[in-house]
């Protein structure tokens, strides 16, 4: 089975904002691999001007949100620039019974990469401003920088969610036939990397031998 | 459901034949599809209003379907909440065929001036442009007669079925008859895909937002979303379609051909919306506009004018309006004396006359003055100190008075000196005839440009609003008793209006004061060499009409004070000012429901600049009182 694997377009957020981007992205990806029943959820960004869509789950809801906190923990430990998450979408197969291992194996078919760039937020023209004793003019400037900001990301996560849409409405012929109803969604993981931390490379390894990393294996 | 079910099944071969799985699915792909969009661009019914159980078990809300309300949720694994044009639509479209179907969602943009006598909120506030109207927001509202709205198409999604010529040989036979198995469920499998793609997307759109802000505020917004749903395209002009943008769903084949969906998008549609919202009922209005804007004026009456202006305390409270209320009164009590058509020159010319500085004013003037005065000290007025009290009390005694004086004729020396001014005022009226609403109010219409330099008190109250067209037109309505009289009236006015501009209100005040004190030198003014306008029209119509206009001015102003105090949503019953007598009003709500809105639109369109403009004239008005008090004491029997 291939695995398709979407490369979503970076954005620039801000340490506060990486929740609500995270959030709408990875509901709005799942929601189009809850092929179960589901009874949608409207949500509507509080930094955005933008609303997406929940499958109603709460037990995925939490799932994602605990992701999202566990990046964030991460994010705040180790500064860097880049990151990524990665939300993939497997099919479990149970592998012969062997002497050693009665192992599950995953199959991965679609793998979503999000990338973020966390940019530092003007904490230090503040503390610039404070020390240079014009006051008023760079602190009108860094409000209008922000609102600028705000909305370049507010344009951009849109288009990394009709990038989603667009992908969702090309590829369809990889995904497998609607599971038992059980579970709304496809079974899934969120997988979470930076580019430049030095564990990352271990990490990657680890995860690679723990999940059997579709993409390294093939 | 079973459908359903058996291609989810359909794995292994089943019996049912895959043309008619397919067929089914597509049907209840349109159906859905529909569902969704409808869902969320038309206001009746949304997600967002209702929890998720609430949408689902509703019965009453899908008339036909509550026993399936779980079917079709269950198709394309997708819980929809119920949404009663979709189903009217869908059910419409099902006896078409599989023909293609045309969404349009359609902007509607209300007037921008609010009008209220064209669109009463709730008129305004849906139209649905699908068949059914019930199914807006509420039946009772519907009112498309309304040209006021520009409607502009904002969306328009196009699903339709492509079928092969021969789906059979092209299909069925090269992919073969398992393949057909899987596809049937395939169909469904992306379907599904497609319908979550489009669930999104409607969200995404610009036209979300406006429908987001129309179901989400308590307030009414200056436009509504409609909807049409047809099997044809009315093609876009090249214009409108460079405006827009195509987004195109992969299209979904089947055996035997294949969905198409795809949506025309405004993308500019957040200018559209980005228009001031109007207060949520036609009853808030008159206290609305009474509050915010006339806050800052209410100050003013106790401030700058605290002697002059006994009346002003009790009356500030409610806004500016209250002034009018004050100096109408005089002037309409004065001008009903007699109804004889003579005087009505002399009231006309006056004006006029009344330009001119308060000492060049003629004698009768001052008699009238004198009268005046003694009006300003009543202690009705003047002592109440507490705003809300005192306002009410006076009113119901006007209204009382109204009762009881309408019949008999008042005789204008005997009224002046009547301890409650507003008694006085009172008495004034019930001489004048007090509803012939229809005809005048076109020819008001005309002159209202006019009508600012105007002796009606009515008039006055109309200066303040004149932007707009609706509030003048309720006024006139009441005031006017023949049609030809207000058309002579307006034309008055226009030739007047050059003189007036800054005096505006003194003029008015004056010239009913004249009328009252001196009815028989009026004619008399009217020769006056001043009068350019008088000679052309009959002499009498002036008078009545005048002393009409007055007098219902009056009416109207105490009655729109006292309308809050007596009803709570200030309904424009109470402002009515047609009728002289209360009770006439209360017949005639029934009656003219018309003229019962425009005069509430007079309430609410105030501007601070309108108040500011009264109150210099009020001023003006006190001063000329004041002197001409002085002088002429003599005058006043």
């Amino acid at each position: 089975m291939n695995c398709e694997v979407c490369q979503l377009k970076e954005l620039e957020v801000e340490h506060f904002e990486i929740r609500e981007v995270l959030r709408c992205i990875l509901h709005t990806i799942i929601f189009h691999r809850a092929l179960g029943l589901v009874r949608p959820k409207d949500i509507d960004l509080e930094l955005f001007d933008i609303t997406y869509v929940q499958c109603g789950d709460a037990e995925l809801e939490k799932k994602i949100d605990d992701k999202i906190d566990q990046f964030i923990e991460r994010v705040e430990k180790h500064p860097n620039k880049k990151n990524q998450i990665c939300l993939s979408f497997y099919e479990v197969k149970n592998k012969q019974a062997t002497w050693f291992t009665n192992k599950v194996e995953r199959l991965y078919w679609e793998q979503w990469y999000i990338n973020l760039n966390l940019v530092q937020h003007p904490k230090t023209h503040f503390g610039k401003s404070h020390h240079s004793k014009v006051v008023v003019d760079p602190g009108d400037s860094v409000s209008e920088e922000r609102n600028a900001r705000r909305a370049a990301l507010e344009s951009s996560l849109l288009e990394v969610l009709f990038q989603i849409i667009k992908f969702v409405n090309e590829k369809k012929e990889h995904v497998p036939p609607i599971p038992n109803l059980e579970g709304v969604s496809f079974p899934y993981e969120i997988t979470i990397s930076s580019s430049s931390d030095s564990a990352f490379g271990m990490d990657m390894f680890k995860r690679m031998l723990q999940t059997g990393h579709p993409s390294m294996l093939s | 459901m079973i459908l359903r079910e058996n291609t989810m099944a359909s794995h292994h071969g089943n019996t049912s034949s895959e043309p008619a799985k397919n067929e089914q699915i597509i049907t209840e792909f349109f159906a859905k599809s529909l569902h969704i969009i409808l869902e969320s661009r038309c206001p009746y019914v949304s997600s967002r209003n209702y929890s998720g159980e609430q949408g689902l078990s509703s019965p009453s809300s899908s008339s036909s379907s509550s026993a399936s309300v779980r079917p079709r949720d269950k198709w394309f694994n997708l819980a929809l909440k119920d949404c009663p044009a979709a189903l009217e639509n869908i059910d419409f479209w099902r006896q078409s065929n599989l023909e293609p179907m045309v969404v349009d969602v359609v902007f509607v943009q209300r007037s921008s001036n609010w009008d209220p006598l064209n669109s009463s909120p709730k008129r305004g506030l849906i139209r649905n442009l699908s068949l059914k109207e019930k199914y807006s927001w509420s039946s009772d509202h519907d009112d498309f007669g309304n040209e006021t709205k520009a409607e502009k198409i904002i969306e328009r999604w196009v699903l339709q079925y492509e079928s092969r010529k021969n789906p059979n040989a092209a299909a069925s036979v090269s992919v073969g008859k398992r393949s057909i198995c899987t596809s049937s469920h395939t169909l469904y499998k992306r379907s599904i895909l497609l319908l979550r793609s489009l669930y999104v997307t409607v969200r995404l759109l610009p036209a979300y937002k406006l429908f987001r802000d129309l179901i989400s505020s308590a307030q009414i917004r200056t436009y509504n979303l409609g909807h049409r749903v047809s099997s044809f395209v009315e093609p876009f002009t090249h214009k409108e379609e460079a405006e827009m943008q195509h987004f195109v769903f992969a299209p979904v084949d089947t055996s035997c051909g294949r969905l198409c969906l795809s949506v025309l998008y405004r993308s500019s549609v957040s200018d559209i919306s980005s228009e001031p919202s109007t207060p949520m009922t036609p009853q808030f209005i008159p206290d609305y506009v009474g509050s915010p804007l006339a806050d800052p004026l209410k100050r003013f009456p106790s401030g700058p004018l605290p002697q002059g202006s006994p009346s002003s305390s009790p009356f500030g409270r409610r806004h500016s309006w209250s002034y009018d209320l004050y100096r109408a009164s005089p002037p309409s009590g004065i001008p009903s004396p007699s109804p004889t058509h003579s005087d009505s020159h002399a009231s006309f010319a006056k004006p006029r006359s009344h330009r001119l500085p308060p000492t060049s004013l003629p004698p009768q003037i001052i008699m009238k003055n004198a009268g005046y005065d003694e009006f300003l000290p009543s202690p009705n007025f003047s002592p109440s100190p507490s705003p809300s009290p005192p306002t009410y009390a006076p009113n119901s005694n006007i209204s009382k008075v109204l009762l009881r004086t309408e019949s008999a004729p008042v005789s204008i020396p005997a009224t002046k000196f009547s301890g409650i001014p507003l008694l006085f005022n009172n008495q004034m009226l019930p001489p004048s005839p007090p509803l012939r609403p229809t005809k005048s109010n076109v020819a008001k219409a005309e002159g209202r440009p006019n009508l600012f330099p105007t002796n009606s008190t009515a008039d006055k109250l109309l200066l303040f609003g004149k932007d707009e067209a609706v509030k003048l037109s309720g006024l006139k309505i009441s005031s006017n008793s023949s049609p030809q009289k207000s058309f002579s009236r307006s034309s008055s006015r226009l030739s007047f209006q050059d003189d007036y501009d800054d005096s505006v209100f003194s003029g008015p005040f004056v010239v009913d004061d004249d009328d009252v004190t001196d009815p028989g030198s009026r004619p008399g003014s009217f020769d006056q060499p001043g009068h350019p306008c008088g000679p052309n029209e009959p002499p009498g119509d002036f008078s009545v009409r005048r002393s009409q206009d007055a007098a219902v001015g009056a009416l109207v102003r105490m009655l729109k004070k006292a309308a809050p105090l007596q009803q709570d949503l200030g309904n424009s019953t109470s402002l009515k000012t047609c009728s002289l007598d209360p009770n006439q009003n209360m017949g005639q709500q029934g009656t003219q429901p018309s003229a019962s809105v425009a005069s509430s639109g007079l309430v609410s369109p105030k501007t601070t600049a309108d108040a500011l403009e009264e109150l210099r004239g009020y001023r003006v008005m006190k001063n000329l009182l004041l002197k001409q008090g002085g002088k002429s004491p003599t005058k006043p029997s």
